[in-house]
């Protein structure tokens, strides 16, 4: 009863949310199970505000709100660059990628992103590189699923008390279950209600040291200058204000970089495109997916170094060394059950709404993209045997997070760069270069996989001068220059014209 | 607190105000045709 009368507003608010986003997959479940177009791209029929916070709320995880808003509080507010550096990222997406993208993959019929590397270069070569873009989104996937299942687990271990195999289980079980009802369409919807949430709370989040210390005059009195210590044991003093004092930009840069960059390329991200419905919504979602991620980001990213002005020298000693939990010190300290509560649900719409998208994408990158090239299957049978393999993936995905292996965390953030190098080039070049070939497609992804993993286990952590250039820098570098040199090289290979005017032909404007 | 520090606050109003003009500016283009799928 003690627990109860504890946690009841935590727990109710907890029940909302998760009740709220089954409702979601349950109400879309008639109308995805219709036929391949409405489970896996949701019959390109979804409003712009919709796909704007979808892909916001995809873009920023568990780790956005706990791991980098805790970072800050080692490297102080130059940290927020990272948001900079991200927004500018979602801006080229939205700009260079968002209209050609859903222009061609609607001409094309695609509906995956392995699928569009297919349709577009168009041989048999083509083929392949459907089947190892697949290949490549099951091992990089199923590491990020890991990692998202077992933060969020965490979450509901340290605020509820949920022993971990239990919470594990309960997201992922739940994010399953809401996807494979409503297919795409339920993604998005939930994505976009998280994503009202996620906003909410960087805001929330952002005002808590404000109102603890009584207002900001007193806030930055408190971390102008102070004698909180740093990993190393040094007097910070004035470091958390002054740029680049405790951190290198350098350093912010690669990392900023190396996921900013993601946004070009990871398929969960670009599969919105595939979605949005018409002109005026896609002008609304390239204007207001930067501004909602990036009010937000600087909200949290600077939010750890906010956080000294409420720690006492004792525990600012213990959070520098244990940066991941800097949050949670944040909300205990505060002490407030509501504000605990609705954060819990901001984080868990983190985690849930990426969760949600990598699931969908490794369905139909295994059963559309892998099965049905190697055997072909009858149409109806794709959208039920797409939901089997998700059920499936998603029991693989939880008795892996009852035993995490070491270095999930890396492992993840590696197979983000592979996605980044790999895909990139095909992509931009599918999109706006006619002359581009099957053959410089596939070259430059195996380029890019092949620099991501020399770089990174032979050259990056053996210099010194080299150890905050990130892989995905000269991987994506080298993977870009040999897509167009190989397609310059293999000219006669690029499809006839007939297909190239259905790609890049010319339809409606506003 | 320096200009650099500040600059990520400042910097995210200037590019969403500079991505709306752009996308206002430029022509978007995408097919709404209907179609049924093949593959």
């Amino acid at each position: 009863m003690t627990y109860f009368s504890e946690h009841y507003v935590t727990i109710l608010l907890t029940i909302l949310y998760v009740g709220g986003c089954l409702y979601i997959g349950w109400y879309f479940k008639k109308k995805a199970s219709q036929g391949v177009e409405g489970y896996y791209v949701a019959k390109r029929e979804i409003p712009g505000w919709v796909i704007s916070l979808a892909f916001f709320s995809t873009s920023a995880s568990t780790n956005t709100y706990i791991g980098q808003a805790g970072k800050s509080f080692q490297y102080g507010l130059s940290w927020a660059w990272m948001g900079l550096i991200w927004t500018v990222f979602c801006i080229i997406s939205w700009q260079l990628l968002g209209p050609k993208m859903r222009f061609q993959t609607a001409r094309l019929k695609s509906f995956t992103i392995p699928d569009y590397f297919h349709l577009r270069y168009k041989s048999e070569l083509a083929k392949s590189i459907r089947v190892l873009s697949a290949v490549i989104i099951l091992f990089a996937t199923l590491w990020y699923m890991i990692g998202i299942a077992k933060g969020c687990a965490h979450v509901l271990t340290s605020v509820l008390d949920i022993p971990y195999e239990y919470g594990s289980f309960a997201i992922i079980a739940i994010t399953c279950a809401y996807t494979i009802w409503g297919g795409m369409y339920s993604v998005l919807w939930t994505d976009a209600i998280q994503g009202i949430i996620m906003f909410g709370v960087a805001i929330l989040m952002l005002a808590i040291p404000f109102i603890y210390v009584g207002g900001p005059d007193n806030l930055l009195e408190a971390i102008r200058t102070t004698e909180h210590l740093t990993k190393s044991g040094v007097p910070i003093k004035s470091g958390l204000v002054t740029f680049g004092e405790l951190v290198s930009f350098l350093y912010i840069l690669g990392i900023g970089l190396s996921i900013g960059m993601k946004q070009l390329s990871e398929p969960k991200n670009l599969i919105r495109f595939y979605s949005i419905d018409n002109v005026k919504s896609m002008r609304f979602a390239m204007i207001w997916t930067p501004v909602f991620l990036g009010i937000s980001l600087v909200c949290v990213m600077g939010l750890g170094a906010l956080v000294h002005s409420m720690a006492t020298p004792d525990e600012a000693a213990y959070l520098i060394q244990h940066t991941d939990e800097v949050i949670g010190f944040m909300l205990a300290k505060f002490d407030n059950e509501l504000v605990s509560g609705i954060c819990v649900a901001g984080l868990f719409a983190a985690g849930m709404s990426s969760l949600a998208s990598v699931i969908i994408i490794i369905g139909t990158a295994f059963v559309k993209d892998i099965w049905h090239v190697i055997k072909p299957m009858p149409q109806h049978k794709i959208v039920p045997r797409t939901k089997w393999f998700m059920a499936l993936y998603c029991l693989l995905v939880y008795v892996l997070t009852l035993y995490p292996m070491a270095g999930i965390v890396e492992l993840t953030a590696f197979a983000g760069a592979v996605f980044a190098a790999s895909f990139f080039p095909a992509i931009f070049g599918g999109l706006y270069l006619k002359w581009g070939t099957d053959l410089g497609a596939m070259t430059s992804m195996i380029a890019g996989m092949f620099v991501n993993i020399i770089w990174r286990f032979a050259i990056r952590f053996e210099y010194d001068a080299l150890k905050d250039v990130h892989e995905i820098i000269p991987a994506f570098i080298v993977s870009m220059m040999t897509y167009v040199v190989v397609s310059l090289w293999s000219r006669k290979r690029a499809p006839d014209a007939a297909h190239l005017a259905l790609v890049f032909g010319v339809s409606k404007k506003a | 607190m320096d200009f650099f520090t500040l600059f990520p606050y400042i910097g995210i109003l200037i590019l969403v105000i500079i991505n709306a003009a752009l996308v206002l500016r430029r022509k978007v283009t995408i097919d709404e045709s209907n179609h049924t799928p093949e593959h």
